[in-house]
């Protein structure tokens, strides 16, 4: 792998060129407690602290919705709507989001492909970011705190700027022109800074160790009490879902037009915390219950992994952050498999 | 189901727009969606005052509109006229679909009690009647919520009947439109009683993107899925007292069976 250094005030330089290859979004400030991907306008409104965004990076690749394509009846024709090739640029992702866009490939790309997430991918640039846990993250225990693909450049804090490591063929590409210019070598020193970094990071997380028994337990447990207790406090609201960075249930729906001849074929995030998603034809639910759909996600996230080898869950801490009913997430797996060391 | 099956767009379907006791507004939506023309070249209006005095009360129609809540007796008779009219009805807006803010003595004081105290010992003109969605009193084909409605979903609801097939009702709430929406969540940051979490979706969480919380104006999450309760537990652990609760979950859901029972799980019998 390649190496190089850049300056905090070459980085801003090297945002404002990134901005002339195609869309920026990196992570903003968009409330007293929240933060997003947002389109840079000001680079020097790209924040390079946060712990987490309250929409997930996969809508940059799988809107939010997305008209597929429309058709006339009258005609029987249908024209798609395929994505155009402009580029979109993400910059600031952390290493959870990363691996959770890996597990979007792994459904959307290798397993079924989706012509309009590969399209959007293909023209994407993820560009990396370092970062120190909160007490929701704990993607250290899904072992993905870091990553060593599914990026074209990863930026590394320093006391004075970013060892940046450079991952694709794209990323090589973004440094080359600007080497020696905006970018530096690395002298050991940095790589002292970096190390330094990673040492206190991994203590700051409250959990240690490793979960890779936890889809077993969950497997094994599955008529825990917690799933009781805590789905009655759940709204089913579907937040802990529409933020998560792996979520992918969409549902699709044919919007007809005043005409009555023409109309669109849309595609929009659904949730497994609403009544119509386990809804099927003669009104038979596969999720009847609140507690069968809380049931769902618990297992959905941790236990069916039939793509990966990782769980989809990446310990991103959004669903527990994001919940309005608090329900803890992370807590409640803890107790389901029983894990205790290192958890405050 | 199918209203213009077979006629290729050679027949139009009648349409009518009625209102019972309520203050006109969805009708007024209705009557200025940016594509009205359109609407008035593929359907026939049979009856919407609105738009036209040679209007007919009732008529016959494949589909009836209604707003407005059952409050007089004049409106329940109306209400039993047009449904015996009309092939298809849609309860439209909030006072037709869920009673509206007029229902907020539902439950709580006698319709004479509630007369006493708006009008004390005047009279007037009609006989009235605690204020009911019209699906208490007769059978309901499709709601179409909101104070007012929504553009798009106006114009998907009588897009779909053209086509001969039905709307789809959303059987989710607010918030994940909110979040979509990208709005920082107000009743995590600030502590508000939004009811985001147990009311229908479809406004693309209007206010919370204007700052300001949901008091539930398009009702509560059809088929049995507005939590109540654990809404109710969500904000007592901020404090907030069960009167206050109370008060703001029925703006507009004063008739859900479920609200009092949930309510009294979390709080107790007392206030
Ligand atoms: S965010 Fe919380 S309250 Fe909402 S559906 Fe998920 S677990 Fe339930
Ligand atoms: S089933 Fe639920 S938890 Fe799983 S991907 Fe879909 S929305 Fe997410
Ligand atoms: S399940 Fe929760 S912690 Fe895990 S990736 Fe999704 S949002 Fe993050
Ligand atoms: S602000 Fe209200 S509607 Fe939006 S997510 Fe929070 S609770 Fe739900
Ligand atoms: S946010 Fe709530 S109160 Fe506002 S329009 Fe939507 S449903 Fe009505």
């Amino acid at each position: 792998m390649r190496y190089v250094k850049i300056s905090k005030q070459n980085t801003y330089e090297f945002l404002e060129r990134l901005k002339k290859i195609g869309t920026l979004y990196a992570p903003h400030k968009i409330s007293e407690k929240f933060f997003d991907f947002c389109e840079v306008d000001d680079v020097k409104d790209v924040m390079f602290e946060y712990q987490r965004t309250i929409r997930p990076p996969r809508r940059f690749f799988y809107p939010e919705r997305e008209v597929l394509f429309t058709f006339d009846t009258r005609k029987v024709e249908l024209y798609e709507n395929l994505p155009s090739d402009k580029k979109q640029i993400l910059f600031g992702v952390h290493s959870c989001d990363i691996v959770a866009l890996r597990t979007m490939d792994s459904k959307f790309i290798d397993d079924q492909p989706d012509p309009y997430y590969k399209s959007r991918r293909e023209n994407g640039i993820v560009i990396g970011l370092s970062c120190l846990p909160d007490e929701y993250c704990f993607c250290n225990v899904r072992r993905v705190e870091f990553v060593d693909a599914g990026f074209d450049l990863f930026f590394h804090e320093l006391p004075d700027g970013f060892l940046v490591r450079v991952g694709t063929v794209v990323g090589h590409k973004l440094v080359d022109p600007y080497e020696g210019e905006l970018f530096e070598e690395v002298c050991p020193d940095d790589t002292e800074n970096m190390s330094k970094f990673e040492e206190k990071r991994t203590s700051m997380f409250t959990t240690q160790g490793n979960w890779d028994n936890l889809r077993y337990f969950m497997e094994l447990r599955l008529n825990h009490p917690m799933y009781i207790r805590e789905s009655e406090k759940c709204l089913g609201c579907g937040n802990c879902t529409l933020t998560c960075p792996s979520c992918k249930c969409y549902d699709v729906q044919d919007i007809p037009s005043i005409d009555g001849r023409t109309g669109e074929r849309i595609r929009f995030w659904d949730s497994c915390q609403f009544r119509s998603h386990g809804l099927v034809a003669g009104d038979h639910n596969f999720r009847e219950t609140k507690q069968d759909r809380f049931h769902n996600r618990y297992q959905c996230k941790n236990s069916y992994c039939s793509a990966t080898t990782t769980s989809f869950c990446v310990g991103c801490g959004r669903c527990t952050y994001f919940c309005p009913a608090d329900i803890q997430f992370k807590k409640n797996l803890m107790e389901i498999a029983g894990y205790k060391g290192g958890y405050s | 189901m199918a209203i213009i099956d077979g006629c290729d767009g050679e027949c139009q379907p009648r349409v009518g727009v009625y209102a019972l006791t309520s203050c006109y507004g969805c009708q007024l939506k209705l009557a200025t969606v940016q594509k009205i023309m359109e609407i008035a070249n593929a359907v026939s209006f049979e009856s919407f005052y609105m738009l036209s005095s040679a209007s007919k009360h009732p008529a016959d129609v494949d589909v009836a509109f209604v707003e407005g809540s059952v409050s007089t007796e004049k409106d329940l008779e109306e209400l039993y006229e047009i449904r015996k009219h009309s092939r298809i009805l849609v309860a439209l807006g909030a006072c037709s679909v869920n009673g509206g803010v007029q229902s907020w003595a539902e439950g709580e004081m006698t319709h004479e009690e509630l007369h006493a105290k708006v009008y004390g010992t005047g009279k007037i003109g009609m006989k009235g009647l605690q204020a009911t969605p019209i699906s208490k009193h007769v059978e309901v084909d499709y709601y179409l919520p909101g104070c007012p409605p929504e553009e798009d979903e106006i114009m998907y609801f009588i897009s779909a009947f053209l086509f001969g097939t039905f709307p789809e009702p959303k059987d989710y709430p607010v918030c994940s439109e909110c979040r979509l929406a990208g709005n920082p969540c107000i009743l995590i940051e600030r502590g508000e009683p939004c009811l985001g979490p147990v009311t229908t979706a479809g406004c693309k969480a209007r206010c919370i993107t204007f700052n300001v919380p949901c008091i539930g104006c398009r009702g509560p999450v059809p088929h049995d899925t507005a939590w109540f309760d654990s809404l109710a537990m969500t904000f007592k652990n901020k404090g907030i007292s069960k009167d206050q609760v109370r008060e703001r979950f029925r703006i507009f859901g004063a008739h859900n069976p479920n609200l009092e029972p949930m309510l009294k799980k979390i709080y107790g019998g007392t206030d």
